[in-house]
């Protein structure tokens, strides 16, 4: 066994670095060769590297979110099979990776050739820039003869007309009173994408019920009291199944290309899960072929698997359906929730706690908590909502032990 | 308007094999006349083509490889195409023909090469009776059409196969070459592979009205065919292979496909194209579909499956190691080494001046 340290390649014909999104591997675990190391978004694309060896893992050289130069050391790996030498195999004998050659990164990272501002231009009537800028600074008010440009040869380019055409203010560089700049990459660049999709594509409405809790948390007792105590989160999956499996227009996607509703057969419920990385939605395929237990299982499987960071990708896509459990960590009674594209219905469930109820005419400290519905009005009308609502809630208050 | 070429029913044998909706019939599928031997081989051939085909990716992921362009979901009409010419047939590939080379018996780790930068045309035309892999779109239709045209003015029997993409259509080359062989009658079959993407252009976004009727249009016949069943393809290239043989002329094939995966490994579809496209293809892949297909027929059992993926691995790890031990030419060799056979003296002193440079760093 020696070291072997892999370099980040050049993905995509000339790229000079690449921002980590998210490992899929820990130090100390073995991989396999062509095993998924981790996920990197390249300027062209996000793409996942396989492992080029088999061996253990000892060391990650990078963060999610850091942006890591070609070349540079990204994991080292213990190869099996490598041979075992006093020099470290990385050092005796460097890879030819295509794109910076033999000799390690600073042989020759190829960097794209970047012509400086060329301040030497003098200011002249020969402006140098496409037409559509000149028609950009016709319309900004923009005089091309006094900006400088910032493309090859000083050609004067569209960020250069708007940042010419933006108050002095915003075209300056980011004030340091107080600001902070994150870099967006990996989740929170998913997450944000996916959101713009749903609140810019979808019209969407909310519903909201409240339940009675009394008979799920009295079948959670009673669990608890023979040993096998069970989340609110299985009895919450299940009502749902039940329900969209009476109302399975809950359970579709919005085809736009072909004017067609797609009604999905498979229950595949999304499990909205808060992770140190950000929300993750892992999913229980084929929810609606388990009993309790077994939904409470792979939920909490996958649950645990998302914060640690150690599903496959594929346990995060495929989803028909998805719940919320914003109750879950904190006094949150209820919420309008944004609908995971390109599903139909998102379920939100507050917390539960004992409030007020009216029983037989009488007031009574009950449990109960908040249900909110959010859901696609292309294909959902408010009357068919309210019918898969009421359902649910009949389904949740009619829990057995 | 005497002088207008009629294309009659009568002049296209491949039309009678296929369903209006381009599927081939049972009838025409079941007089191929290929032993179960060879039936197997053609799963076998798409299996190992698909498995190096996502080795070459990882490859590319790993550093190894400069650049890789997929062919995941195009696998029947690699494998269908070659195993209905002649060896002695020629074929001009766009790009994404590695599949095809393989075919053919080219050693995929000598033509991975290529993309790893270290040789300009790792393997010989003549030999192999394939051309080199162009990046051009569309340049190597004329190409085949020249080739076809010698073939035909030496009264040899040899046909030209030319493939090419949906966006290839639409491009000037396309139109002199099936101009060019309409007119000459030249021995050569075109096969496009409708993918249904150019790069992120959708088909709709790239070609009005139907590639395969265009044929009517230059004189010659064209069908529309599902290009994810190995057979059909086999059938229709086989049939329009003889027909040009027997000097009937061009023939154009529009076979059906999908490009299941990125452009090259420099694009990422997932920002131009939905996963729900892609699910309807997927029911459609060329390799389940066919498995089943044999399954159904009793020609291949779960053994023989088994067997298949595990001479597939064998040869794919083969192929693996023997790239990444691949010599690394001399860069002067590498660059200047096949460009002339007679180099004249710049040339030679350019390229002394590339080596020299290469030592003085």
């Amino acid at each position: 066994m020696a070291d072997q340290t892999f370099r980040l390649p050049d993905l995509g014909e000339g790229l000079t670095e690449a921002q980590l999104v998210a490992w899929r591997v820990q130090e100390g675990a073995h991989v396999d060769v062509n095993a998924p190391l981790c996920d990197v978004e390249t300027a062209k694309a996000v793409v996942v590297i396989p492992s080029p060896w088999a061996g253990t893992v000892q060391k990650l050289h990078a963060r999610p979110g850091d942006s890591v130069a070609v070349g540079a050391p990204l994991v080292t790996i213990a190869a099996q099979g490598a041979p075992a030498s006093a020099e470290p195999a990385a050092e005796a004998a460097p890879s030819t990776l295509v794109g910076y050659g033999p000799g390690g990164p600073e042989a020759g990272i190829r960097r794209r050739a970047r012509v400086a501002p060329s301040a030497a231009v003098e200011p002249s009537t020969d402006v140098r820039a496409a037409p559509f800028v000149r028609q950009m600074a016709k319309e900004k008010g923009v005089d091309l003869a006094q900006v400088t440009g910032s493309g090859p040869g000083g050609r004067i380019t569209k960020a250069d007309v708007d940042s010419a055409a933006a108050p002095a203010a915003a075209a300056s560089a980011p004030s340091t009173d107080g600001e902070r700049r994150i870099s967006v990459v990996g989740i929170r660049k998913a997450i944000a994408r996916q959101m713009v999709r749903s609140v810019s594509t979808i019209p969407q409405f909310t519903e909201f019920a409240i339940f009675d809790a009394t008979n799920l948390m009295a079948a959670r007792e009673q669990r608890k009291a023979s040993g096998r105590p069970m989340t609110p989160l299985p009895y919450f999956i299940a009502g749902v199944v039940k329900a969209v499996r009476a109302y399975p227009l809950m359970n579709s996607s919005w085809d736009e290309s072909r004017d067609e509703i797609i009604v999905k057969q498979p229950i595949n419920v999304g499990v909205a899960v808060n992770t140190s990385q950000g929300l993750l939605v892992p999913v229980l395929r084929g929810a609606d072929k388990l009993e309790l237990e077994a939904i409470a299982e792979q939920s909490a499987h996958l649950v645990d698997g998302a914060r640690a960071g150690t599903l496959p990708p594929g346990q995060m896509s495929g989803g028909t359906i998805t719940v919320t459990n914003v109750g879950a960590s904190g006094p949150v009674e209820t919420g309008t929730p944004i609908i995971n594209p390109p599903e139909c219905c998102v379920v939100a469930f507050g917390a539960i706690k004992p409030r007020p109820m009216v029983v037989n005419g009488q007031v009574l400290a009950r449990s109960g908590a908040w249900i909110s519905i959010s859901v696609d009005h292309r294909i959902v009308d408010g009357a068919l909502a309210t019918e898969f609502l009421t359902a649910l809630v009949a389904e949740l208050e009619s829990i057995r032990a | 308007m005497a002088d207008v070429v009629r294309v009659v029913a009568a002049d296209d044998p491949v039309r009678p094999l296929f369903s209006p909706a381009g599927e081939l019939t049972a009838d025409a599928r079941g007089t191929l006349g290929l032993s179960p031997d060879e039936l197997r081989d053609l799963y076998h051939k798409m299996v190992w083509i698909r498995r190096t085909d996502q080795e070459a990716l990882n490859l590319q992921r790993q550093g190894e490889l400069g650049l890789w362009g997929p062919y995941q979901g195009q696998e029947a009409i690699h494998v269908g195409t070659v195993a209905a010419l002649r060896p002695t047939d020629w074929i001009f590939p766009s790009y994404r023909e590695f599949g095809m080379g393989m075919c053919r018996g080219i050693d995929p780790a000598e033509m991975l090469t290529l993309f790893r930068g270290l040789s300009h045309g790792p393997w010989d035309p003549r030999r192999y009776h394939f051309a080199p892999l162009v990046i051009p779109v569309a340049s190597q239709v004329p190409h085949a059409v020249g080739m076809a045209m010698g073939s035909r003015f030496k009264h040899g029997d040899d046909v030209v196969l030319s493939t090419f993409g949906d966006g290839a259509t639409s491009k000037g080359d396309w139109h002199e070459a099936m101009n060019f062989a309409g007119v000459f009658r030249a021995p050569v079959v075109f096969l496009c592979q409708n993918n249904r993407w150019a790069i992120s252009v959708p088909l709709a976004k790239q070609t009005a009205g139907s590639i395969a009727e265009r044929a009517q249009g230059y004189g010659f016949p064209g069908i529309r065919i599902d290009g994810n069943d190995v057979l059909a393809v086999l059938a229709a290239v086989r049939a329009a292979a003889a027909r040009a043989r027997q000097g009937d002329g061009p023939y154009l094939i529009e076979a059906m496909t999908y490009r299941m995966g990125p452009h090259t490994t420099s694009d990422d579809p997932t920002r131009y194209r939905s996963e729900t496209d892609l699910e309807r293809w997927n029911v459609k892949d060329p390799i389940p579909r066919y498995r089943e297909w044999l399954q159904g027929q009793g020609l291949i059992d779960e053994a023989s499956l088994a067997a298949i993926n595990r001479e597939v691995e064998t040869a794919v790890e083969a192929t693996r190691n023997r790239l990444k031990s691949a010599p690394v030419p001399a860069a002067g060799e590498a660059i200047f080494g096949r460009v002339y056979q007679h180099p004249p003296d710049s040339f030679l002193e350019e390229r002394q001046e590339f080596e020299s440079s290469l030592e003085s760093n």
